[in-house]
């Protein structure tokens, strides 16, 4: 009977974290339900985002940006890539007329990059946690 | 097959019109950069001509053809592993903006670190070759031009391999490439003491100097074959330090230059730290033959220091060029130079800089300048000449 008022009580510390975590607007990476990475560090989503890999765990990865102007980019590029957007235009300048590596492919909004990962199971997106459903695979979730 | 290429090409104009990258357009992508740039020489250095730099591009009247040029750029993805990247260049300096294909290449993804190029690349020889004709990826109103003006050959006709490999948090680069490029470049004018300027004059007749118009820029393709090389480059999200090197037979048969060895080896490194931005480089060119009266033996390089002030960049550079065991001593091109910039962020994508150099030739020669302006007989005798340059750049 105790272990079973323990197992509620993690429940609902669990619960509370997740409620104040959305409170925050956290955010949260995701991918195609399909893919078999089971998880994705920031500093390998930082990597994949600025062009330096293409891969995640030796599979092909493609990564899906958000619009300039989105709440979730200005989010990860505070808290994953430690750019502003005029750090991310120059770093961006300086390869992709070069063809060393081009920019993500970029979506208009959380919609838009679930969109785009229904139809690609390569695909690796970003979205507020608070859009994320059973279209999309949760790799990491950034508070 | 036509009706394809036609539906792609819309497809890519459509995403060109809304932003690069959009949702829907998964193949094609558009990216653009534009340079806006105007310069003016405050002395005439030579009687008779408001040219002031060996190359023309600079004079003592404001001008907007030096600097100014617009790229656009197509990427488009064949498969996974294959995609074929062209970029068109026009650029005020040449003629009435002809346009001309700066990279035409496709490139195939062995894995994850090794890419092969085929095709029209850069020819890897500075810190910024790849990306020189985007103003907007560089402090400077233009890189700094006892080091850019080394190796005018910008491109290679060829192949090269992109092999990365990731070190923890440094990444490094090996690319060697191989290939031929022809090329034009300017062969400067000689003025020796007060005497009248002299040109190299091609056949028919004997290749000699003889007496031209002052300001007379002579124009020149050379070809180079057999271009072999090695770009190595380590670098982190703070710095990143490379050296380069490649040989090459060189021809310009307008003046019966044929097959005359040349060696151009680099280093390189820049820094982005906090506030500051370092950028510093150094070469030696040897050219052997014929070749030699055109292309010098040098040795050069510069540094910029500059500390980032919110949306500003103030920075200066100083730059040297210099013989190099010169077999032919009379044509010497020693200079030094002290530049001035300030570079001010426009929000995403857009910058302003301004830049006030002061070019001084070593007594005797005329450097990178048309002529010495200190020599006899120069206009307005000062041992210096001061170049104001602005430029707005974008990329899109």
């Amino acid at each position: 009977m105790k272990k079973f008022k323990l197992h509620w009580l993690v429940a609902a510390t669990v619960l509370m974290c997740s409620a104040s975590l959305s409170a925050q607007a956290f955010l949260a990476i995701v991918a195609h339900p399909s893919n078999p990475t089971s998880g994705i560090t920031a500093h390998e989503a930082e990597q994949l985002f600025l062009g330096k890999t293409s891969e995640l765990n030796g599979r092909r990865a493609s990564p899906i940006d958000q619009a300039p102007g989105s709440a979730a980019r200005a989010k990860f590029l505070k808290s994953v890539l430690k750019k502003d957007e005029a750090e991310m235009s120059n770093y961006w300048s300086k390869l992709q007329f070069t063809g060393k590596a081009q920019p993500p492919r970029e979506a208009q909004d959380d919609t838009g990059v679930k969109a785009l990962i229904v139809a690609s199971p390569e695909a690796i997106g970003y979205v507020d946690g608070k859009s994320v459903d059973g279209s999309v695979k949760v790799l990491l979730i950034i508070p | 097959m036509k009706r394809k290429v036609a539906t792609l090409l819309g497809i890519g104009l459509l995403g060109g019109v809304s932003t690069a990258g959009a949702a829907g357009v998964e193949n094609v992508t558009f990216s653009g950069f534009l340079t806006a740039g105007a310069a003016y020489a405050a002395r005439p250095v030579l009687a008779g001509t408001d040219v002031v730099l060996a190359d023309g591009s600079i004079t003592n009247e404001v001008t907007f053809g030096r600097d100014t040029r617009f790229g656009l750029q197509i990427t488009a993805k064949v498969n996974p592993d294959v995609s074929v990247t062209g970029q068109m260049l026009a650029r005020g300096v040449e003629q009435n903006f002809t346009v001309l294909t700066d990279w035409a290449y496709v490139k195939y993804r062995v894995n994850n670190n090794i890419s092969i190029r085929a095709g029209r690349v850069k020819l890897p020889s500075f810190l910024i070759s790849d990306y020189n004709e985007v103003g907007y990826a560089y402090p400077w109103v233009r890189p700094p031009m006892e080091m850019y003006s080394a190796n005018p050959m910008t491109g290679l006709n060829g192949v090269d391999a992109l092999m990365r490999f990731n070190l923890g948090d440094l990444s490094l680069l090996v690319q060697p490439f191989y290939g031929t490029n022809t090329q034009s470049t300017t062969v400067p004018q000689a003025v020796i003491g007060s005497g009248a300027p002299l040109c190299l004059t091609p056949p028919p007749g004997p290749v000699s100097y003889v007496a031209c118009p002052a300001g007379t820029i002579v124009h020149t393709d050379f070809t180079v074959e057999n271009l072999r090389g090695i770009n190595l480059s380590l670098g982190s999200d703070v710095f990143t330090v490379r050296a380069g090197w490649f040989k090459t037979q060189v021809s310009a048969p307008a003046f019966g230059v044929k097959g005359d060895d040349g060696s151009f080896s680099s280093v390189g490194a820049t820094m982005d730290w906090k506030n500051i931005v370092i950028y510093t480089e150094g070469f030696v060119r040897i050219v052997e033959g014929g070749a030699n009266a055109a292309f010098p033996n040098q040795e050069g390089g510069y540094g910029t220091f500059g500390y980032r002030l919110g949306k500003f960049l103030p920075h200066v550079t100083y730059g040297w060029i210099d013989d190099h065991n010169n077999p032919t001593p009379g044509m010497s091109l020693k200079q030094k130079s002290v530049a001035l910039g300030l570079r001010y962020e426009m929000g995403r994508g857009a910058a302003f800089k301004f830049e006030a150099l002061r070019a001084t030739p070593e007594a005797g020669t005329a450097g990178l300048l048309l002529s010495n302006p200190d020599a006899v007989g120069a206009p307005s005798r000062n041992e210096s000449v001061m170049i104001y340059s602005t430029t707005f750049d974008v990329v899109f």
